[in-house]
């Protein structure tokens, strides 16, 4: 039997099936230089296993518990702004805080609603500067005064009949 | 049925631009003061003389005008259009022909004939020596026949004559006075400005200022040069474009101007929130100039009407504004 290669981890770590384990050890039992490279693996993943793991973060704590929050999770809303027209609208709920609890069985359903929510964000922002636009001209078109239409047949009655022609001459009818 | 071939007589000739029966150009020894002092005998013998007759204009007008002496000058409304050739051939004003005295050199051409009358016949003569208006006069009585307004390119632009007359025995006229200066009342246009109007005294072609009033809502101006008639209706507000039905629109200086006759002598703008409308007895080339002294702001643009916007929001919100 050649050396046990890449076969020492699989044997370390007790992943070989029954009949290779045993063909494996029947081999160390000759193999010396097979037997030193187990014993390396072996030592070296022991003092993996020894070290310490790296200190959680303290907001990753935070939200983990507050996943343990007593209650069932908040289901998605159906309306999240109220519209006009179709157009949604930024109202007194839209100010909540974001709701970031897991949505546990449902969750995978409500991955959908939650894309929808984007479209909604952008069309909020669009009528939000339309809006502002739109009254920022209207604001400087206020000292224009009021639309006018020239009621032309008049003026050409008044041109004819007033100065500098003078007095027209009486007509009859 | 006698009174068309005269219409016809008359209309030919103003279509194709001939000066009627003009036979000579004034020599340089025509006395100025003589063709005015006629014109002005002629514009009180239409009121003074005793005639009746058939009027038509370039404008389409065709008037039976009749004229008694203490009893005053009737016109027929049902030919229409009574205004402007009673005014512009047989009452013309003494502030039109002070104004014509002023921008025009007026003078007396070889006599003619009109209607089938010996004429007397004066000449309106630019700065250049090219006509701008044209006079026939009853040598009789006085009664003015006909007048023709020509363009800058000497074509005939408007007229108005008798195509039959009926003048009874001539009066004696008293002797026309000096023209008195009737210009306006400096306490009108102050009082005017005051309100806000903006009131050229003068636009461009010596079209002076002949009247100001304020009627309904709109400013009425009369500028007049002694041949022509410029009339200006200012409205405060902005310019409804939507109800400009039959109107074209032209931009000249990034402003754009409506015009509906043909001739170019009606034209609508809108400037600095006001609303112009003129209404002109002129060439189209005299109107063109004159309205060139009124105000025509170009048209904000788009970032200009946003910059005004903003900063007229921000003047709200700041306290020190």
């Amino acid at each position: 039997m050649s050396h046990l290669g890449e076969r020492v981890s699989a044997l370390v770590d007790g992943e070989l099936r029954h009949a290779e384990r045993e063909r494996a050890l029947a081999h160390l039992a000759f193999c010396a230089d097979c037997r030193r490279e187990v014993e390396s693996m072996r030592a070296l993943k022991s003092r993996l296993r020894s070290l310490e793991g790296p200190p959680m973060p303290a907001d990753l704590t935070m939200s983990l518990l507050r996943m343990g929050e007593p209650g069932d999770p908040v289901p998605p809303r159906e309306r999240p702004f109220p519209t006009f027209g179709g157009v949604p609208l930024p109202g007194p709920r839209s100010i909540a805080p974001p709701d970031n609890r897991p949505r546990g069985a449902s969750g995978a359903s409500s991955r959908p609603g939650r894309s929808r929510r984007r479209p909604a964000y952008v069309a909020v922002g669009v009528v939000s500067a339309a809006v502002a636009l739109g009254t920022l001209f209207v604001v400087a078109g206020q000292d224009q005064g009021p639309s006018v239409s020239p009621p032309v047949e008049v003026f050409k009655q008044v041109h004819k009949t007033t100065a500098p022609y003078g007095n027209p001459p009486s007509a009859t009818p | 049925m006698r009174r068309l071939p005269a219409v016809l007589t008359l209309a030919l000739p103003m279509a194709v631009g001939l000066p009627g029966a003009v036979h000579a150009v004034p020599d340089g020894s025509e006395n100025e003061d003589t063709g005015l002092s006629l014109l002005r005998r002629s514009a009180m013998a239409a009121r003074g003389q005793p005639y009746e007759g058939t009027l038509v204009s370039t404008s389409g007008a065709v008037l039976a005008v009749r004229n008694s002496p203490g009893t005053g000058m009737t016109v027929d409304r049902r030919a229409a259009d009574p205004g402007t050739p009673a005014g512009g051939l047989l009452a013309p004003s003494d502030g039109m022909l002070r104004a014509l005295a002023a921008n025009y050199r007026v003078v007396e051409a070889p006599a003619g004939s009109a209607c089938g009358r010996t004429a007397r016949v004066i000449q309106a003569l630019r700065h250049d020596g090219r006509p701008a208006a044209r006079y026939w006069v009853d040598a009789a009585s006085g009664v003015p026949l006909r007048r023709e307004v020509l363009d800058g390119h000497g074509r005939v632009a408007m007229a108005e004559a008798f195509v039959d007359v009926t003048i009874a025995a001539p009066l004696p006229l008293a002797q026309s006075a000096p023209l008195a200066r009737t210009a306006l009342g400096s306490g009108t246009l102050t009082a005017l400005r005051a309100r806000g109007w903006s009131l050229p005294s003068v636009l461009p072609g010596g079209f002076e200022l002949a009247h100001a009033a304020e009627n309904d809502g709109y400013l009425k101006l009369g500028y007049s040069d002694g041949v022509s008639v410029v009339s200006v209706f200012v409205q405060r507000g902005t310019l409804d474009e939507e109800r400009l039905a039959g109107w074209r629109s032209r931009s000249r200086d990034g402003n754009t101007i409506w015009i509906r006759d043909a001739a170019g002598r009606e034209m609508i703008w809108a400037s600095g929130g006001h609303v112009y409308t003129v209404v002109a007895d002129a060439p189209a080339d005299v109107v063109e100039a004159a309205v060139r002294g009124l105000p025509h702001e170009a048209e904000p643009g788009f970032w200009q009407r946003f910059a005004r916007g903003a900063h007229r929001v921000l003047s709200w919100v700041n306290p020190f504004a």
